[in-house]
């Protein structure tokens, strides 16, 4: 498959997923026009591809500043889908970096987290 | 004179507090818009960051809702038309030392109970109701009637630093005036 490299804009995150590497991360603030035309076949590829590993290392990273409440739902569906892939057999890692000035980020990011038994979870903080 | 009712049309906004007003068709490029001049002012304010990202965060959702679901449209039948227009209010302002947005739109007559009974109930919800009812709405599959992820009010009332505030006015047979107020 093949890699996907989009730029931030004022309004969506960068997406860095390497699917030969397997790792994955959002970066930087999301709160597009149309939640579902931008995150809709970027989440496809990476849950297809989840689905096609039978084992392995799969790391992904979030670190996000603002994302509106159209995004909190694509974050929480992605959640589910890399325990799921973890429950599965795969090795996998979620690191949340967030802003260690930010109580809000890191609130949220435990939340999101609280569901991960199979995957590792791991909070890590930026400098402000 | 021109000058003297503008000045004084401008002087009614101050004297409520409030620093940004917009009231007019809200599109997606009129949130980017004041989003970004919002951003300028918090930082100027040098609010702390918390509070800067709260009233951010309130902004976009009452925005998103005004763009989604106000019922004051052009053309009048749009529907998810890439080209409708949306009518809406939109203030954020200080009062008593804290920061409030405010938003207010048309709705349909039909739809207040609804609303009425969605918010009634976040406004006595704790903080750990609403966390809970936030992770269940997100992981549900959306509502026929949400474009969006169905939270936006449970974000709102989350990022609050007070119970939101809200009401309902008459227009006529089959509208009605729906006004929201978040404190930070």
């Amino acid at each position: 498959m093949n890699n996907i490299k989009i730029e931030a804009t004022d309004r969506s995150p960068e997406i860095d997923f390497d699917f030969s590497k397997n790792k994955f991360s959002i970066r930087g603030e999301s709160y597009p026009e149309d939640v579902t035309a931008f995150f809709g076949e970027i989440i496809e590829n990476l849950e297809t591809h989840l689905s096609g590993m039978d084992s392995g290392d799969v790391e992904f990273n979030f670190e996000l500043i603002y994302f509106n409440s159209s995004t909190a739902k694509v974050l929480m569906g992605l959640f589910d889908t890399l325990e799921e892939a973890a429950e599965g057999g795969l090795s996998v890692a979620v690191n949340w970096y967030y802003d260690q000035e930010d109580d809000t980020m890191e609130e949220l990011g435990e939340e999101f987290a609280e569901d991960l038994e199979a995957a590792t979870f791991n909070m890590k903080t930026l400098e402000g | 004179m021109l000058a003297k009712e503008l000045f004084d049309f401008r002087k009614v906004i101050n004297d409520q507090g409030i620093i940004f007003c917009y009231s007019g068709y809200i599109t997606e490029p009129v949130l980017t818009g004041i989003g970004e001049a919002l951003k300028q002012k918090l930082y100027l304010e040098e609010a702390d960051k918390t509070t800067m990202r709260n009233i951010f965060a309130i902004f976009v959702e009452q925005m998103q809702n005004v763009i989604r679901y106000s019922a004051e449209c052009e053309p009048p039948d749009a529907e998810d038309s890439e080209n409708e227009l949306r009518y809406g209010i939109l203030n954020i302002g200080t009062e008593d030392g804290k920061f409030f947005v405010t938003c207010g739109n048309k709705i349909l007559q039909k739809d207040v109970e609804r609303l009425s009974g969605r918010l009634g109930d976040l406004q006595e919800m704790s903080p750990e109701d609403l966390k809970a009812l936030y992770k269940k709405k997100l992981r549900s599959p959306t509502e026929e009637t949400s474009k969006g992820a169905g939270v936006g009010f449970i974000e709102i009332a989350r990022r609050s630093s007070e119970i939101i505030d809200f009401g309902f006015l008459d227009i006529d047979e089959d509208h009605a005036f729906f006004a929201l107020k978040a404190y930070v």
